[in-house]
Parts: C-alpha cells; sequence; structure tokens
C-alpha cells in the first residue's frame, strides 16, 4: 500500500519465491511457487490468499492451463496438478532429478516440464500421464514456450530448439552467445525470437530464423550493473517477462531492479525504482496493464546479508508510457 | 615555469597534427575522429583496433585511418594518445615546433634545470625508437657515465634533450631530408618487433599481451605507476580456478554470483534446510527418486565443502569421492536415477583431475576471463573499461545504443 501503482501482497510465501504467473484471461489471479513448498494462488485485486497447496520440497516453477488448474513442480521431482474449483490436487508423474521448468503449450496443449535429469518431458492435461521424455544432454535451466515451439536453455550455455508438434529431432542447436550461464530465456509473443539472459548482467536479443540476413540482427546488452567506488557489480539477470501486446519485456536481476526494454529498437523504456533485494521472478498479466515482481535473496553472495531481506510480491500496475515502444519500427 | 613545460610538451595527434591541451582529450579526439567506425559508430581504440573491428563485425576492409592526413592514414600503426607515435615522426614534429616558436627553447633554458625539461621522448620513456638507440642516437655520441644506454626515464629524458640540442644544429641530413612516413617506414621495417605501448617501467617489459582480444590496446603503465603485477596475479587467480567456476571479479568489476558454474537454484537446494524438507518415506514413485536425488545432493555438497576446505589434501578429498561412488550405485537401483547431476564425473580418472567440486566439467568457462583493464591504462573514463566487443571472434553483436 505504498503508492497506488504499486502494493505488496499480503500473506506473501515464507520461502523464496521462484515463479510468479498471472493467469492467461486476467489480472486477478497470481499464482506463486516458492521454496517453502507450497504454491499460493493469490486474488491479487482483493489483495488476498485464494488458496494454496503443498509439495514435499521446494518448488522450482508453476504454471496455468487455464484459469482453474495449475501444474507445478519441484525438489520433489514430482509434477502436481491442482483444480482450484473442486480444491483436489493430483500427481501426475514424475522425473529423475528436480523439475525446474513447468510450462503450458496452449498450441499442442500440452504441460512441458524440464529437469534437472536433462530431460524434458510432455504431459497431455486429459490423459494425466507422460506423452514423451526427450533428452537435453544437460540439465534443463529455463524453458519457454514460442507458439509451438519450444526453447531450452540448459546448462554449459546450450541452448535447444523444438518443434512441439514433433519432438522426434531437435529443430536448432545453439550455444548461447552470452560468455556465462544461462539464466532466463523468454520467447517475443510474435513469436520472430526470444531474449536470453545470463548470470553475467547481460541479455542477448535472439531471432528463431537462422536466416542469416535475420540472424544478422541479434545482439546482447549490458545491464543489471551497479558502479560503486570504482568496483562494477555485476548481476544475475534473473527473470525476464514478455509485455503480451507490445513484444517489449522486463527483465528483472539480483540488482533490485526492474528494467523494460524495446527489444527491437534497442531502447530501455523505463526503469522502476530499486528493490529491496534480489527480483527472482516478473510476470505480466494477460493484458500487460500489471507486473508482478517477486523479490527474494537468492544466496548470490557469500556473505550473506544480516537479517535476510523478506520474501515479497509486488503488484504494479504499469502504462502504456512504460512499456510501449515509443518508436514504430521500421 | 608549469606552463612552459605544458607548451613544450603539448600532446598532438599523428593523424591529424592537431595539438591539444592534454592527453585525455587527445585520446578523446582520436576516438571521435579517427577510430569511429564509420558504420555502426563504435569508438575504438586503435587504427588496428577498427580495423580489425570493421572486417570481423562488418566484413570491410578499411585501408586508411579516416580524417587522417594522407601520409598517416596507415591503419596498421597503433597509437594511442602520444603512444607509439613513430619516433622519427615525433622528432620532426618538435623540430618544426621548435621552428615555429624558437623563443621557447632559448627563454628557458636559464630557469629551469636541464633534466627537467619534458620532451615527447622523455614522455615516452624507452619508446621503441628510443629503446633501440640507434636512430634516436646521435652518431659518435657516448652516453654519459652511469647511464646505461636506452634504459630508464631519467637518462632519457636527459639524453633527449641533449640529443635535441644537438640535432637543433647538426641534423644527420639523411634523416632531416626524408619525408616523416617515409621515415617510419624504415623504422617498421628496421628491427625486431617493437612493444607496441611502451613502457615506462623498465621491469615490466617480460613479453606481456600486446593488444587485448577486444582489439583495446594493452597499455602498460605509461603514466601510472600501478605495479605490472597486479594484472597478471588477478589474470592468474581466475586461470587457477577450475573449471567448474566462474571468474567473478576482475580488477574493476565483480559478478555477483558464485563461484561455480551451477544454477543458484541448485546451490540453494543444497542448503540443509531444503535436503531436510525432502521426505525420506513416502509412497512409492516419486519417493524413491527424490530420496536418491538429496542424497546425491547431500553427498555433492558434503564432498565440496571437504573440497573447498582441503583442496591441497588430495587424499581426503578421494576419500569423499569414494564414499560417494560407494553411496550412488546403491540408490542408482530404480530406473529413473540413471545420469543425474554430475553422474558422468564420478570417475575416478575425473576426480583426480579435479579435487574441486565434482560438478560440471569441461565448461564453456574454460575459455580466458574477461578481459581486464590494464593496470596503467591512462585517461580511460571508467565506464569504458569493460566496454570492448562483447564476443571478439563470435557472431556480429552491435553494442546498442541504449543512453
Amino acid at each position: 500500500m505504498k503508492s497506488q501503482t504499486e502494493y505488496k501482497l499480503k500473506s506473501a510465501p515464507e520461502g523464496a519465491i521462484s515463479a510468479v504467473k498471472f493467469g492467461p484471461n486476467n489480472n486477478q489471479f497470481l499464482l506463486v511457487s516458492s521454496w517453502d513448498g507450497f504454491v499460493r494462488l493469490y486474488d491479487v485485486i482483493a489483495n488476498n490468499l485464494r488458496h494454496k497447496y503443498s509439495h514435499e520440497a521446494p518448488i522450482l516453477d508453476c504454471c496455468f492451463t487455464d484459469a482453474v488448474h495449475s501444474y507445478s513442480g519441484g525438489l520433489d521431482t514430482t509434477l502436481k496438478s491442482f483444480d482450484f474449483n473442486s480444491t483436489k490436487e493430483s500427481t501426475i508423474g514424475t522425473h529423475a532429478n528436480a523439475i525446474k521448468c513447468v510450462e503450458y503449450c496452449s498450441d499442442v496443449n500440452a504441460i512441458v516440464t524440464g529437469s534437472w535429469d536433462q530431460h524434458v518431458k510432455l504431459w497431455d492435461p486429459r490423459t494425466p500421464m507422460c506423452s514423451g521424455s526427450y533428452n537435453q544432454a544437460e540439465r534443463v535451466y529455463t524453458m519457454s514456450v514460442c507458439g509451438e515451439k519450444l526453447v531450452v536453455g540448459t546448462a554449459l550455455r546450450r541452448i535447444l530448439v523444438w518443434d512441439l508438434r514433433n519432438m522426434s529431432y531437435t529443430l536448432q542447436k545453439r550455444e548461447s552467445n552470452l560468455k556465462y550461464q544461462t539464466r532466463a530465456i523468454r520467447c517475443f509473443p510474435n513469436k520472430q525470437g526470444f531474449v536470453l539472459s545470463s548470470i553475467e548482467g547481460r541479455v542477448a536479443v535472439e531471432y528463431m530464423d537462422t536466416n542469416p540476413e535475420v540472424q544478422k540482427k541479434k545482439y546482447a546488452f549490458k545491464c543489471h550493473r551497479i558502479k560503486e567506488d570504482g568496483l562494477e557489480k555485476i548481476y544475475p539477470v534473473n527473470a525476464i517477462s514478455f509485455h503480451p501486446l507490445h513484444n517489449t519485456f522486463a527483465t528483472g536481476g539480483s540488482d533490485g531492479y526492474v528494467n523494460i526494454w524495446d527489444g527491437f529498437n534497442k531502447k530501455r523504456l523505463c526503469q522502476f525504482h530499486q528493490y529491496h533485494t534480489s527480483v527472482t521472478s516478473l510476470s505480466f498479466s494477460h493484458n500487460g496493464s500489471v507486473l508482478a515482481i517477486a523479490c527474494s535473496y537468492f544466496l548470490e553472495e557469500d556473505q550473506l546479508p544480516d537479517p535476510l531481506p523478506e520474501d515479497i510480491i509486488y503488484i504494479r500496475s504499469v502504462t502504456d508510457q512504460e512499456t510501449k515502444p515509443k518508436y514504430v519500427a521500421s | 615555469m608549469g606552463r612552459k613545460k605544458k607548451k613544450l610538451s603539448k600532446p598532438w595527434c599523428w593523424y591529424c597534427n592537431r595539438e591539444f591541451e592534454d592527453e585525455k582529450i587527445l585520446i578523446q579526439h582520436q576516438k571521435a575522429k579517427h577510430f569511429k567506425c564509420h558504420i555502426c559508430h563504435k569508438k575504438l581504440y586503435t587504427g588496428p583496433g577498427l580495423s580489425i573491428h570493421c572486417m570481423q563485425v562488418h566484413k570491410e576492409t578499411i585501408d586508411k585511418v579516416p580524417n587522417s592526413l594522407p601520409n598517416r592514414s596507415n591503419v596498421d600503426i597503433e597509437i594511442y594518445g602520444m603512444e607509439g607515435i613513430p619516433a622519427a615522426d615525433l622528432r620532426e614534429h618538435e623540430r618544426q615546433k621548435q621552428g615555429s616558436r624558437p623563443s621557447n627553447d632559448s627563454g628557458s633554458d636559464d630557469d629551469e634545470p636541464t633534466t627537467k625539461r619534458p620532451k615527447p621522448e622523455g614522455l615516452l620513456g624507452n619508446a621503441p625508437g628510443v629503446m633501440q638507440g640507434v636512430p634516436n642516437m646521435v652518431p659518435g655520441m657516448m652516453p654519459p657515465p652511469g647511464m646505461p644506454p636506452g634504459m630508464g626515464m631519467g637518462p632519457m629524458m636527459q639524453m633527449g634533450h641533449m640529443q635535441h640540442h644537438f640535432m637543433h644544429h647538426h641534423h644527420p641530413p639523411g634523416m632531416q631530408m626524408m619525408p616523416a612516413h617515409m621515415q617510419q617506414m624504415m623504422q617498421q621495417q628496421a628491427g625486431p618487433p617493437k612493444p607496441l605501448f611502451p613502457s615506462a617501467i623498465p621491469t615490466s617489459s617480460s613479453g606481456g599481451p600486446i593488444v587485448g582480444t577486444d582489439f583495446k590496446p594493452i597499455s602498460s603503465a605509461a603514466t601510472i605507476s600501478a605495479p605490472p603485477t597486479t594484472n597478471l596475479s588477478a589474470g592468474s587467480n581466475s586461470e587457477g580456478n577450475k573449471v567448474s567456476t566462474i571468474a567473478t571479479s576482475s580488477a574493476t568489476s565483480k559478478i555477483i554470483h558464485p563461484s561455480e558454474d551451477t544454477s543458484l537454484e541448485e546451490i540453494r537446494a543444497r542448503h540443509s534446510k531444503y535436503s531436510r524438507n525432502i521426505p525420506s518415506k513416502t509412497d512409492d514413485g516419486p519417493s524413491s527418486s527424490s530420496n536418491a536425488a538429496s542424497e546425491l545432493a547431500m553427498a555433492v555438497s558434503a564432498a565440496q565443502q571437504a573440497a573447498a576446505q582441503q583442496q591441497k589434501q588430495h587424499v581426503d578429498a578421494m576419500n569423499h569421492h569414494h564414499a560417494m561412488m560407494q553411496r550412488f550405485p546403491v540408490r542408482v537401483s530404480g530406473p529413473p536415477m540413471t545420469m543425474t547431476m554430475g553422474g558422468p564425473i564420478m570417475t575416478p580418472m575425473r576426480h583426480q583431475m579435479l579435487p574441486g567440486p565434482p560438478t560440471l566439467i569441461g565448461g564453456p568457462l574454460m575459455r580466458p576471463p574477461p578481459l581486464q583493464m590494464p593496470p596503467g591504462m591512462i585517461g580511460m573514463p571508467p565506464g569504458m573499461v569493460y566496454g570492448g566487443p562483447m564476443f571478439p571472434t563470435g557472431p556480429v553483436l552491435m553494442q546498442p545504443r541504449y543512453r
């Protein structure tokens, strides 16, 4: 309740927040997974907690499939689903190691999970069972669905692009253009490409099309760095969220800042004030008018701050001025 | 006194003969006028840097330094501010200046001790030409007693002055008549490859890198007295780290991330708080694997702690690894638990090589750490330090101008 544009969610998780996701068709419901072992559903308009259900271990990711169903997975290696209407939870299946990413692809109606067991699995929401398991050769760190395409970022800076309609072969295998560990990947809503961030304060804009003319347009830039007394502190860029309409995106870093970028015109549109600790997850609502900002300290530094920063979710209203490209791309 | 000193040693731009108030401005001028890429307007640091940038990034050849005088357009000479200017051109410039302002020299003679008079040669210390001694040494003139030829800053300054005095009156005709660029070409051909950026510290001459991978010149300390070893030690530190780590800190920057090249989530998951959270006994499928995972995570973290604490004591670390290896096969009983985190690296061969954390082998981070700022980079605004091309050899990447 600090200001009109931004407020804290009440009854926030009691552990680090791993993911925040807005519902598919309204600004009201926010799904939050946390290291405290709970998935929570918030009504951000009424600012209250609607539901929560638990896993037996910290949860690393969650997603909506529709307004009333969620899927989640984490260190307990189990994929669970929850029906918010019937408040019934069910176990869908497991990976051999922690599930790092849970995404939903509406184009092929599948839940996609990525795990540290180096596999991506597809699940059919109608028949709760695994419909395929695909080796990624490395631990899956991040994943994003782009139409029927799936972009997977793994350890050792590998990037794999799959076609979810035909998973028999890998569409593209790339190495990250960034020198350091991949932290997050999100696809442009217009499906032209994706944005990739690394732990070393850098973000790359990449294009799907392998045509050299298109590939020429890719670039990378530095961000989320703070200069203090001649020493530049470089922070991991933990979170990327695309504005669903404008193809602009927000990045959140361990420096506590959120920036909004116009990737096609190479412009920064705005920067919010510094949050009290690392931004771990971001989510624009379906119409892009609200941004959820999850802040949790994530043990980036050897020296832990004392006291440990609180885990807080901010709900911020954003305007077109902050999120819309200033110039129309030619 | 001070004013005259400055007047005499005004830095000037080799490419266009313009004079500047100080070297910082000269460097700015060079970056803006001569080292700017005409395609993407990126400012490079040297002529060769610009040429390599254009070649690699835009696939275009540059044969002339932009906005340069016709005989000064060589893109292969590495000039940064006043450093790297061919000695012959330096002398030529000095001569012309003295010719146009004759009063300067004679007027200041009495109130300034001659040794303190800075000359371009003196400023440069053991500049390439000077270092070699031959072109600059006046024939038949012996170095003053007690001064090793071509060594050290002080003697050179003195010699520079003396030579000047001498040459002012009796220039060797051959050198005098040649156009400047011819002299410079002669110098290029003659002698072994010279250090591109002369150092004022005689001891730092031991084969330092010539040009950084991102085409910034690595200038050793010409004016700043930072010990040349700082750069080296920082570099060797990060190189000394094992494969699975990230060089998180350099002289001017620090990556706020654990030095291990593992995701923050994996590192956090090793935390005892979370490994305990994982239940040991529940129903069949999930629990067995999760249990195994947690055991594995704990084993890994235990081994890591051990390795970190006693990195030198291989024996002990080996024991931990052996313990892990014994534990590992037992847990592999279930089919899903094939090769999970760190599976393939459990081979004894590998862990002998790597006493460090047993994760991630052969990672991309074996590449050299990001180029650090050389200790004595003069006049470089701090913001530029890390600003080289991001992937010197990699694909096309433009630096967007967000600001």
